[in-house]
């Protein structure tokens, strides 16, 4: 069923005849559009502030939708979105503001969000994680986030496009966080931000930051969320061997063959991605590596394709995530020729996938017999559940308590649905 | 939420007065635009667009980082969108203008004489003018492929003996071929660091060539145009 979009706009002619533009774009992308907020999937409420009426005015048109029970995807854009941006995150959580230089950027936006690939930047920045003690939210880890935007602009990707610019956080202001979250009780760090390998705060990169963080004087575990394979140095390497920092990438891929990589105008070759992971290996030959691979990207071949499930086969990842190529309006991509047809794409993405199960369960296999340190986040109908330091997920048939760190004896791999789990028992 | 944690931030954009436009060759040209508060480091690229329009391209900044304007060098591409229609510009209009960004830039670390072979296809020369005029490199050979010699693109900005313009469809350049059968040819070592700009052939093509020259992929930085 075609997604529904309602519009509401005020203001200036300026204002209205965007308003047009955008909506004559959904309608090319396949959307309803209707000048309503009635059974609608998305609202986009492009506001003026010209004066304190029109504030008030564009404040009761979100208002007036969110109490006639609209709870879809939420967009403020216009002038009020510009000048008052923090207000109106703060007040309407759930909404997407987006400001004038932007705005032409919604189309994607919505796209994204459905599917699944950004939130509204106020949920994203990990509000709650952040100031928020362990007691009260329950969650084991907390998600630092040191970094916003791109600029490397992979010509399959909108991030650029909708998140900005890269801008990175303060280094004192990073550090200030995880004192606070780890003393609210927090046995992880998750570093995460939009493309963290091009942290700079004034000269300080990611490696001189990751010294910063392991060298604070807590007890606390480091894990680097997703990283893109393009700038590391040899202190990076050398991080690595730290006993805070779990052995544990999300090292993106997304193809192996060289010209396809080219192509995404992605900034390393597989040559380059292979070495990093012989680096890894290097440092703990268990080392997990995790990543995306997209299967039918523009001009494809199944020689192309092939390289990725060599890969696969060759490279021992700990979990592939395969996504099909979708395109992405307003993309380099998007206007490329040689699109893969989609019943191929689905074929590879089932190749690939199953490679990567048989890669996931080679990769685990490995930890049968060891001992793991297992950070217990979930405990439930008799059994708990976590995340060894490798960020493998462990089974224990036994209730114990969460948010702390036991020693795991593991003595086998269960699978459920097609998820190869590790099973262990407690050792004192 | 934490004071300093940074949120979408915007792209920065604005409209910019073109100062003036010289034709090179019956599809290529250089579009010379206010530079108002734009810094950037050579090999940087802005997205330039007309000013009516939604859409913009990127594009290689070809001026000096201390010029008082900004200059890019556009090929009018067949059937394309932005670039037929920046063609049609006049001086005194306007183009729109993104902040400049990208990576393809020299590393500040390297000492001074290194040696650098600059290889490119077409308009991809364009940020190796930015390079060579902000003199960000002195020990350079800049290797040019087009089809025809007209395409040397105000070739004279470079000294001449580091020039090669390899042609591929006439006898006229240094060397009549391709890039990629020129290096073939000279081989300029494993020390060098190679900086690939244009068409994706090319330079998976010359990534090809200089692995099997024994150069290391550390010392290769591309930039893909299309
Ligand atoms: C980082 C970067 C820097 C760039 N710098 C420059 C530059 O300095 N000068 C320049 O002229 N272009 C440059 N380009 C290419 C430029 O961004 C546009 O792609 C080009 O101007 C075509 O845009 P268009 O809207 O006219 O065509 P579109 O409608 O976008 O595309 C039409 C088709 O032409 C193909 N195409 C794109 N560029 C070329 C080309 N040069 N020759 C033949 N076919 C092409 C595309 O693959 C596409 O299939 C750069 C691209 C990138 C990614
Ligand atoms: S590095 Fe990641 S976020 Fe940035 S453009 Fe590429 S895929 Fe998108």
């Amino acid at each position: 069923m075609k997604k529904r979009i309602g519009f509401k706009t005020l203001g200036c002619r300026l204002n209205q005849f965007e308003t047009d533009a955008l909506a004559s774009k959904f309608v090319g992308l396949g959307y309803e559009v209707v000048e309503n907020s009635k059974d609608i999937d998305v609202f986009i409420v492009n506001t003026c502030t010209v004066t304190n009426q029109s504030d008030q005015k564009s404040r009761y048109v979100v208002n007036n939708a969110l109490n006639h029970g609209h709870t879809g995807m939420l967009v403020i854009t216009g002038c009020m979105a510009n000048h008052h941006k923090e207000q109106l995150e703060k007040r309407y959580p759930n909404a997407y503001v987006v400001d004038n230089q932007q705005k032409s950027t919604i189309p994607q936006l919505v796209e994204a969000h459905y599917n699944k690939e950004i939130l509204p930047s106020n949920q994203n920045v990990g509000g709650v994680f952040d100031y928020a003690p362990a007691a009260e939210t329950f969650h084991t880890r907390s998600m630092i986030k040191i970094q916003d935007g791109c600029d490397n602009y992979c010509t399959f990707c909108i991030i650029p496009k909708v998140r900005g610019r890269a801008v990175s956080r303060p280094v004192e202001d990073i550090l200030e966080n995880i004192r606070q979250v780890v003393g609210f009780g927090y046995k992880e760090v998750v570093i995460t931000g939009v493309n963290i390998s091009r942290y700079n705060d004034n000269g300080i990169g990611f490696s001189a930051l990751l010294k910063q963080i392991v060298d604070i004087n807590l007890d606390f575990r480091v894990r680097i969320s997703s990283i893109e394979p393009d700038s590391f140095d040899e202190a990076f390497f050398e991080l690595l061997k730290h006993p805070k920092i779990t052995p544990h990438l999300h090292l993106c891929l997304q193809s192996a063959s060289e010209s396809v990589l080219l192509q995404m105008r992605r900034m390393y070759t597989y040559k380059l991605y292979k070495r990093m992971v012989e680096r890894l290996r290097a440092v703990d030959p268990r080392f997990n590596i995790t990543t995306d691979i997209i299967v039918g990207f523009p001009g494809e071949t199944e020689a192309d394709f092939q390289k990725s499930l060599e890969a696969v086969e060759e490279l021992n990842f700990g979990h592939v995530h395969t996504f099909k190529y979708s395109k992405r309006e307003d993309t380099r991509a998007a206007r490329m020729s040689n699109t893969v047809p989609e019943s191929e794409k689905s074929l590879r993405s089932e190749q690939l996938r199953q490679a990567a199960n048989d890669s996931k369960i080679n990769y685990r296999q490995q930890f049968v017999g060891d001992q793991l340190k297992v950070l217990v986040d979930t405990v439930k109908d008799g059994y708990s559940k976590g995340y060894g330091e490798y960020y493998v997920p462990v089974k224990i048939n036994q209730v114990l308590e969460r948010n702390k760190l036991y020693t795991v004896k593991i003595t086998g791999i269960e699978t459920w649905g097609e998820e190869p789990n590790l099973i262990g028992v407690v050792q004192n | 939420m934490g004071k300093g944690v940074p949120a979408a931030n915007k792209i920065k954009t604005d409209l910019h007065e073109i100062l003036d436009i010289r034709h090179l060759t019956d599809s290529t040209f250089v579009l010379r635009i206010e530079k108002k508060d734009l810094e950037f480091e050579a090999g940087q690229h802005v997205c330039v667009g007309p000013p009516n329009g939604i859409h913009t391209r990127e594009y290689s900044i070809y001026s000096a980082e201390q010029d008082e304007y900004i200059e890019i060098l556009v090929k009018e591409v067949e059937n394309g969108l932005v670039s037929p229609s920046l063609k049609k510009l006049q001086k005194g209009g306007y183009v729109v203008v993104e902040e400049p960004v990208g990576y393809f830039t020299i590393n500040k670390d390297l000492p001074q004489a290194q040696k650098y072979v600059f290889i490119a296809s077409g308009t991809g020369v364009s940020p190796f003018h930015s390079f060579v005029l902000s003199g960000k490199a002195q020990n350079y050979t800049l290797l040019h492929g087009v089809k025809y010699a007209s395409e040397a693109y105000e070739s004279e900005a470079y000294d001449e003996n580091k020039y090669v313009l390899c042609t591929s469809q006439e006898d006229k350049g240094t060397f009549n071929g391709r890039v990629t059968d020129y290096l073939k040819a000279n081989h300029f070592g494993v020390d060098a660091h190679y900086y690939l700009c244009g068409n994706c052939n090319m330079i998976h093509d010359v990534y090809d060539i200089l692995e099997e020259q024994g150069v290391s992929t550390d010392n290769i930085h591309a930039e893909v145009y299309f």
